[in-house]
């Protein structure tokens, strides 16, 4: 899955003081991405919910969504925003 | 969008603040002494007026604007009397009150914090005993942002003054909403925001300072009198220097009379309704962990919990999935959430204003309840 644009998550603050950027894919995450990403942590998937909600949390980084956006958002503990590259780079071989 | 963040700030405006601002903005503008047009008078003195009758000032002389509540706060801190004395501030303060205190080091001795309990209420015994040693003054958050605890200040007041300490009330959550009586409390200082409960719009708010209280201005600059004056050393200060955001302030004046015409009691009892329904509709939910009790909160606002999701995880959920508006974290009032025991990743917050409806809370009672079903399914 291409990553097309990163850019600062517009809801810092709802982080709890981590860095969290929202990472803008090239098409809509369907449930084959979603259970794809699973090897990145311990892995959350709400399939009830109209739209479906994700979360992959290991101890330094998260990544969050919605099944049907085209973005999700990762966010990195301050002294691990090297993992951020590590997701990007998960994500584009997928 | 169901908008359920009120305290962060109100949205929507009524129309009348709305057309206010517009009709500020159409008009010619107001002189602020700058002019010799006199035909619109003066809507920062209507604007005071109606503040003072709205939170019991009658020196209304001594409110003075600012572009928000942090903005008087630190004209606050840093122009009373407190450098080198002892400040006490409360466990429920928010960062426009913890920050300037704990950053404007030479102009605050030092600070102690009151503590609170779980769910935000500062003991008067506390305080009492904290008072044991001098301070100067005491600064108390009328209404908790995070859990809705109304403080008693009328017994802090009390307290504060028998040992000499000015009151500086922060009533940036309170004023709209719930009754203030700055006047009757004895408060000495108070804060107060526009674009909240007040329904003004952003970047509008002020601080009241009683008549006797000195206090060295944080700015200087042109006020459009007597111009041939350059210092102040009789002491005869002006506080609202450079050209006021008069447009801002007919748009809050708009706010203010709406609030006025509509009374704090009957809002106070609309939203204590809307409160109640909430708390005891996420009650039986589920999963659920409410930090707060209706007979106790008195404030339109709660915080709370969903079992393995974060509260960011919540909110996002909330606005993705349902197009609800809420805030998640610590909500910068970071120091009530070791009462709370939420200091790792804080509360969900749900406010409310005037303007939410009975079926804004089914809307967000029906959402939660989805949510913590589907935790329960896939864990």
């Amino acid at each position: 899955m291409r990553i097309i644009d990163k850019i600062p998550s517009r809801e810092r603050c709802a982080e709890s003081g981590w860095y969290a950027w929202d990472l803008l894919l090239e098409q809509p995450m369907d449930d084959a991405f979603i259970r794809a990403l699973r090897p990145l942590g311990g892995f959350v998937y709400l399939t009830m919910l109209a739209r479906p909600f994700f979360k992959v949390e290991s101890t330094f980084c998260f990544i969050k969504g919605l099944r049907g956006d085209d973005f999700l958002r990762v966010a990195t503990h301050d002294d691990h925003r090297d993992e951020l590259a590590r997701i990007e780079a998960f994500i584009e071989v997928l | 969008m169901i908008y359920l963040n009120q305290a962060a700030t109100t949205f929507p405006k009524p129309r009348c603040v709305l057309d206010a601002h517009a009709a500020a903005l159409s008009a010619p503008p107001e002189g602020q002494f700058r002019s010799a047009d006199m035909r619109n008078g003066n809507g920062l003195d209507r604007c005071r007026e109606n503040l003072g009758r709205l939170l019991g000032i009658s020196a209304v002389d001594r409110i003075f604007f600012a572009s928000g509540a942090t903005d008087a706060t630190n004209a606050l801190v840093y122009g009373l009397p407190l450098a080198e004395k002892r400040v006490l501030a409360t466990q429920t303060e928010h960062n426009s009150v913890l920050r300037p205190l704990m950053n404007l080091t030479d102009q605050v001795g030092s600070v102690d914090i009151m503590p609170c309990d779980a769910l935000g209420q500062v003991n008067p015994a506390d305080v009492t005993r904290l008072l044991s040693a001098p301070s100067a003054a005491l600064f108390v958050n009328h209404c908790s942002n995070v859990t809705g605890m109304v403080q008693d200040i009328p017994a802090l007041s009390e307290i504060a003054h028998r040992h000499s300490a000015l009151l500086v009330l922060d009533a940036s959550q309170s004023a709209g909403c719930l009754p203030v009586d700055a006047d009757a409390w004895g408060v000495d200082a108070l804060i107060f925001t526009g674009h909240k409960a007040l329904f003004g719009p952003q970047g509008t708010g002020g601080y009241y300072v009683r008549p006797g209280i000195s206090l060295r201005p944080f700015r200087y600059g042109g006020t459009g009198r007597d111009s041939r004056r350059l210092t102040y050393d009789d002491g005869d200060y002006e506080y609202e220097v450079g050209t006021q955001n008069a447009p801002g302030i007919a748009a809050l004046n708009a706010g203010v009379e709406y609030v006025l015409e509509q009374g704090v009691d009957p809002i106070h009892a609309k939203e204590r309704r809307l409160m109640k329904a909430l708390y005891e509709e996420l009650a039986a939910i589920p999963g659920i962990t409410i930090y707060g009790d209706h007979a106790r909160c008195h404030g339109p606002l709660l915080s709370f919990n969903v079992r393995e999701l974060t509260p960011s995880d919540v909110a996002y959920i909330l606005s993705g999935v349902y197009g609800i508006t809420v805030r998640a974290g610590h909500h910068c009032s970071p120091l009530i959430h070791d009462a709370m025991g939420t200091s790792e990743r804080g509360t969900v917050r749900i406010s409310v204003s005037n303007m939410n409806t009975e079926a804004d809370i089914e809307a967000l009672i029906a959402a939660v309840r989805e949510i913590s079903k589907s935790v329960e399914a896939a864990t």
